[in-house]
């Protein structure tokens, strides 16, 4: 390798040691990261903001900034607290139904929406009920935010690192959906399961305190129903054209960023306090992380590990997908799944391609996104969702230490992984031939 | 006119005093804001009456404002009972803002400008060795000012 290329290393490894270890903020290491990459001539200009290969993924940050755009507008609508509520009275106060009922909704809606602003949204609603009921909030909480990561694996927009996967491998938003949606739907019954089993000493039922759950008046939620129905029919026009989208030829990205665009004009909302609703430091993190990716496209780098990985793995496809999906989870659960799956995007394209393409091979795909996604749960650092559980339960008295989550999400990891190596196995190699 | 022209005794609470003490205490005597004291007696923080409210206000309905209509009326009318023997540092924002903090020879106007800029209905009054010893609200301040 050139000096340029063992300099792009040594600075993608710092940016990730310092985004793992947030000793500065995660924008501030990957765009200091980028910064470092264009003065030491790793990548320029050119090909950090228009090379398709190497630069900014502007599909990826335009998808990410729709979706923004529809949450900005739909948050303020009261649906999701009215859903939330609604669908909790229906559990007649009982903790463990509650339990169920919340992450439901959570998982639903983190496959439409994303997963850290379904958190922000049912987090503040399930104190509330678990106030009422007089229960400790923490098990609701961390059900929830694993739920999330859980249910956002189920679609294109549901989880940050399937947003890259697609746009990376040309996968539409009905490939995940066929693809991943009924492993999700299998995970969430046995995490059901799970929940009733780990949080078991949460479920104190009290008829008393169950009459408070049912005064809650959730219908006053919603005090614009104007912007409810705009916001509704919206959001039901963009998931039907996400998945009409390569009928209709048009990309995921320009779907979502239309959907926002007439959603915020219809809404008659101030643009101004919307847009200040947008996350855009995680769109800034986005295009720092695609700009030291790409530099190591440039230098080669990537290319080197590619070959060195389909040298390794030459003809055994099988075990390639069962690597992947476990050593994406571990390394998931050490570092944010987002820069990890940007990195290796790049080097599964090129596995994808050495063992015949994306028609057979593309189940290395999901094994990435099924191994980033569950592995997120793993710890209290591997999702951003976690992180905002983590810090709502804080601010509300409710510390949920890093200890607490982690040991009650490395037994969802373990066992969400431990039934995905056998789907993979048996849907894409059994069942396939 | 200075700080120690105009400065009285003021209460203090301090951060392990529960939030329902301090509430009590800025009801019952009608004062504009609570001084919190750290260990040594010096100030810690400063809270006008609307920051010892949001202490008190449940934080669901502050991070999401549409929570605190939905709960009936019964469970409204008693919200305070909720903060059982919640203390006033659990309840401190996290971010350190200026302290409307002043020394006995600061002049009316620089007190009507730091409780302006902090917007904080009244300054503590502090020695030179950080011993605190009263407070001026903003009341009194105006009273003065509009009387010269």
């Amino acid at each position: 390798m050139t000096t340029v290329a063992w300099l792009a290393v040594a600075v993608i490894a710092a940016a990730y040691v310092l985004i793992a270890t947030e000793w500065i903020h995660r924008v501030a290491a990957a765009l200091g990261g980028a910064v470092l990459m264009l003065l030491i001539g790793a990548t320029d200009a050119e090909r950090a903001f228009f090379s398709e290969e190497s630069g900014i993924d502007w599909n990826v940050i335009f998808l990410l900034l729709g979706m923004m755009l529809i949450v900005a507008v739909l948050q303020r609508t009261g649906a999701f607290e009215f859903v939330a509520i609604w669908a909790t009275k229906r559990a007649r106060g009982r903790p463990f139904r509650v339990m169920v009922i919340l992450v439901l909704v959570t998982a639903v809606a983190s496959a439409l929406l994303d997963n850290v602003t379904t958190v922000l949204l049912i987090a503040p609603v399930t104190l509330l009920v678990c106030e009422r009921l007089a229960v400790p909030a923490a098990p609701f909480l961390i059900a929830e935010a694993l739920a999330s990561n859980i249910g956002g694996t189920a679609t294109l927009v549901g989880d940050p690192p399937n947003i890259i996967i697609a746009s990376r491998s040309g996968l539409s938003y009905n490939d995940f959906l066929v693809h991943l949606a009924p492993l999700v739907v299998l995970l969430m019954v046995v995490f059901i399961g799970l929940c009733r089993w780990l949080f078991r000493r949460a479920f104190i039922s009290d008829p008393q305190r169950a009459e408070a759950v049912m005064a809650l008046r959730e219908r006053d939620a919603i005090r614009d129903r104007r912007l409810l129905i705009i916001s509704l029919v919206v959001l039901a026009a963009v998931t039907a054209a996400f998945v009409l989208h390569t009928v209709l030829d048009l990309e995921p990205s320009v779907v979502a960023l239309v959907g926002g665009l007439v959603l915020l004009a219809a809404s008659r909302l101030n643009a101004e306090q919307v847009a200040k609703d947008v996350e855009w430091p995680t769109l800034v993190f986005f295009a720092g992380l695609f700009i030291m990716v790409g530099s190591l496209v440039n230098t080669g780098v990537i290319d080197q590990l590619a070959t060195a990985a389909v040298d390794a793995t030459e003809g055994r496809l099988l075990l390639t997908s069962q690597v992947l999906l476990v050593a994406s989870a571990v390394l998931s659960a050490i570092v944010d799944n987002i820069p990890y799956v940007a990195t290796m995007s790049p080097i599964v394209a090129d596995l994808v391609q050495a063992n015949g393409g994306i028609g057979s091979a593309q189940v290395l795909w999901w094994s990435l996104a099924l191994g980033a996604d569950l592995g997120g749960n793993a710890t209290a650092i591997g999702a951003s969702a976690n992180v905002e559980v983590l810090g709502i339960a804080a601010r509300s008295g409710q510390r949920i230490s890093f200890w607490q989550f982690t040991k009650y999400g490395l037994v969802v990891t373990v066992v969400t992984i431990a039934i995905a190596a056998p789907y993979i196995w048996l849907r894409y190699f059994v069942l396939a031939g | 006119m200075r700080a120690a022209d105009l400065v009285l005794p003021y209460p203090t609470v301090r951060s392990d005093t529960p939030v329902i003490e301090a509430a009590r205490l800025l009801a019952g005597q009608n004062l504009p804001g609570l001084i919190v004291v750290d260990d040594r007696g010096q100030p810690f923080t400063i809270l006008p009456g609307t920051e010892v409210l949001r202490l008190a206000v449940p934080g669901y309905c502050q991070d999401d404002p549409t929570l605190a209509r939905v709960v009936d009326e019964a469970a409204a009318d008693v919200f305070l009972r909720e903060l059982h023997e919640r203390t006033v540092a659990e309840s401190l924002p996290r971010e350190r803002r200026e302290l409307p903090v002043v020394e006995p020879d600061a002049t009316v106007l620089e007190m009507a400008a730091l409780m302006a800029r902090t917007r904080t209905p009244l300054v503590a009054v502090v020695e030179p060795d950080g011993a605190l010893r009263g407070a001026i609200t903003l009341d009194a301040l105006l009273d003065r000012v509009l009387a010269q």
